[in-house]
C-alpha cells in the first residue's frame, strides 16, 4: 500500500440555487483553480457537466475534519479535569461517611447509668453496665447492653440487645415494648419486614471482659 | 489534716443524722479528734440525738458569717473529750449557705479535727449540694426499700458531676451503709437483699444496720444507740466507725435470724 499525503486549499459551499451557484463560478472559476470545493447539497447532471466543464475538483456532501483551536482544546482538557476531581471528591465523602458509620459512631460505655442521669447518643451505644432506675437513654442508633435495665430506653437504631427488668420501660421506635415479651432474659429486638422482631437470645453470650 | 465525710441519702427518713451522731461518737472512741456538723440549716435535729440541745448557743451559720469564733460556737459533747459538735442554725434556712464560707470553714476545720462529719439535709437542693461540695468521701445511707435506692442513686449521680473533687479530676469515695435492715422480711424476701442494693448502687459496702427499736429510745433521751453495747444497731454502727478508723472488722450477716430454740422446732415441721 502507498499513501501520500497532500496539502489542499479546501473551499466549502453549500448549493441551494443552481443558478446561481452556476453564475457565481462564471464569475470566480478562475480563484478556484487550486481549490478542492466541497459542496453540501443536492447534486444534479446540470451541475456536475457544469464542474467538469470548468475543471474543477469537487466533492459532493463530504464532513470535513475540523482542527480545534489550542484555546477549545485546553478549555476540553480542563472541563474533564474538573469532572474528575468533582468524582474524586464524592467518592472521599462517601468512604468517610462509611468509616463514620462502621467506627466514629460507636461509643463504649462502663460506667452505670444512675437515676436523674440522661445519655442522648446519635451513634451506636455498647453499654457494659447497668442502666437504674428512673435513668434515661434516648439513642439513635443501635444499642447493646450488657446488664440489667430499669430504666426508661427510647431506641430508634436498626436493633437492640437488652435484658430487662420488670421496672424497665422500653420503646423502640416509638412502640412500647411489654415487659411479657422480653421477660428477664438477653433479648434482641429488630425490625423485620416493618414489623418488630423478639428473639431471645437463649444461650449464655460470654462478653469479652 | 482531716478528712470531710459528707452523710447524704437523697430521701428523707432513712436515718443520716442517728448514723451521723453514732459514727461520730464511735470514731471518737477510738482517740480520733471527731467533729459533726449539722448542715440541715433551718431543720436542727442533731443536737437533740447527741443530747446537746440546752447547750447550742451559737451556730454554724454565725459562724460562716464571722459574727463569733469558731472556738465559741463547738460544742464539746459530755459523752467524749475528742468529740465536738456545731449547730446548724434554727432561724435561717439553706440560702445561708455559700461555698467560699463553707470552704473557709472546712479548712479551719481540717487543721484541728481528724475528721469532719456533714450531716446533709433531705433531697438533693442546694443545701445537700453545698453539703457534697468539698466532701472528700461521701457516706451513702439507705433503707431495703425501692424509693430509698432510687433517690440515693440520683444523690450519687449528682455527686459524681457537683463535687469540686470531680470538678478538679479526682474522684469522691462512696461507701454504703444499709439502715434499717428487717432480717424477717429480708429472708422473706419482702425487702431487697444487700446484694441487690449493693449491685444497683455499685459502691462498696461500709455496714449493714438490723432495725433497732432502741433507737428511738436513745434518740428521744439524747444518748446515742451505739452507747448501748447491747444493742445490734450500736453494735453494727461501732464496726463501722472502727472500719472508718482503719481497724479490719470483720462483716457479721445481720440478715440473718438467729434461731432461737422455738424457731428449731417451727423448722423441724416445715
Amino acid at each position: 500500500m502507498r499513501t501520500r499525503q497532500y496539502s489542499v486549499k479546501v473551499c466549502e459551499m453549500t448549493l441551494t440555487n443552481e443558478n446561481e451557484f452556476i453564475s457565481f463560478f462564471d464569475i470566480n472559476h478562475e480563484l478556484f483553480k487550486d481549490y478542492l470545493i466541497v459542496i453540501n447539497g443536492q447534486s444534479s447532471q446540470k451541475i456536475l457537466d457544469y464542474l467538469d466543464e470548468k475543471d474543477i475538483k469537487y466533492l459532493f456532501n463530504v464532513s470535513l475534519p475540523k482542527s480545534q483551536g489550542r484555546i477549545t482544546a485546553e478549555k476540553v482538557i480542563q472541563e474533564q479535569q474538573e469532572i474528575h476531581e468533582i468524582k474524586q471528591k464524592e467518592i472521599t465523602e462517601e468512604l468517610s461517611k462509611l468509616s463514620n458509620r462502621l467506627h466514629n459512631n460507636l461509643k463504649v460505655r462502663d460506667t452505670l447509668v444512675r437515676s436523674g442521669q440522661e445519655l442522648n447518643i446519635k451513634g451506636d451505644l455498647l453499654l457494659l453496665n447497668r442502666v437504674n432506675s428512673g435513668a434515661t437513654i434516648n439513642i439513635d442508633g443501635n444499642l447493646i447492653i450488657t446488664q440489667i435495665v430499669d430504666g426508661l430506653i427510647k431506641c430508634n437504631g436498626n436493633f437492640m440487645i437488652i435484658k430487662t427488668s420488670e421496672k424497665a420501660n422500653i420503646l423502640f421506635h416509638q412502640q412500647e415494648i411489654e415487659y411479657e415479651s422480653l421477660m428477664d432474659r438477653l433479648n434482641k429486638i429488630e425490625f423485620i419486614d416493618n414489623k418488630i422482631v423478639i428473639t431471645p437470645i437463649s444461650k449464655e453470650t460470654n462478653w469479652v471482659s | 489534716m482531716g478528712i470531710v465525710i459528707a452523710v447524704i441519702s437523697g430521701k428523707g427518713g432513712v436515718g443520716k443524722t442517728t448514723t451521723t451522731a453514732n459514727i461520730g461518737l464511735g470514731i471518737s472512741s477510738n482517740n480520733k479528734r471527731c467533729v459533726v456538723l449539722d448542715f440541715d440549716i433551718g431543720q436542727r435535729n442533731l443536737d437533740m440525738l447527741l443530747g446537746l440541745e440546752n447547750r447550742v448557743v451559737y451556730d454554724i451559720v454565725q459562724v460562716m458569717d464571722e459574727e463569733v469564733s469558731l472556738k465559741q460556737a463547738l460544742i464539746k459533747s459530755k459523752m467524749n473529750d475528742n468529740f465536738f459538735f456545731l449547730a446548724a442554725s434554727q432561724t435561717r434556712d439553706k440560702s445561708a449557705l455559700e461555698s467560699p464560707k463553707i470552704l473557709k470553714l472546712l479548712t479551719s476545720l481540717k487543721k484541728e479535727f481528724d475528721f469532719i462529719i456533714l450531716d446533709a439535709p433531705a433531697g438533693i437542693e442546694s443545701g445537700y449540694e453545698h453539703t457534697i461540695e468539698y466532701a472528700d468521701t461521701a457516706i451513702i445511707v439507705v433503707n431495703p426499700e425501692v424509693s430509698s435506692i432510687r433517690d440515693a442513686d440520683r444523690a450519687i449521680g449528682i455527686l459524681d458531676s457537683k463535687s469540686q473533687k470531680v470538678k478538679d479530676g479526682s474522684e469522691v469515695n462512696k461507701y454504703l451503709i444499709i439502715n434499717r435492715i428487717n432480717p424477717k422480711m429480708v429472708q422473706s424476701g419482702e425487702m431487697l437483699s444487700s446484694e441487690d442494693i449493693i449491685d444497683i448502687l455499685s459502691i462498696p459496702l461500709l455496714g449493714k444496720v438490723p432495725e433497732d427499736k432502741g433507737i428511738i429510745d436513745a434518740s428521744n433521751q439524747g444518748k446515742p444507740v451505739i452507747l448501748d453495747k447491747k444493742s445490734p444497731a450500736g453494735q453494727a454502727y461501732e464496726r463501722i466507725s472502727n472500719r472508718l478508723c482503719g481497724i479490719d472488722v470483720d462483716m457479721p450477716d445481720v440478715e440473718v435470724v438467729k434461731s432461737g430454740f422455738i424457731n428449731k422446732i417451727r423448722g423441724i415441721f416445715k
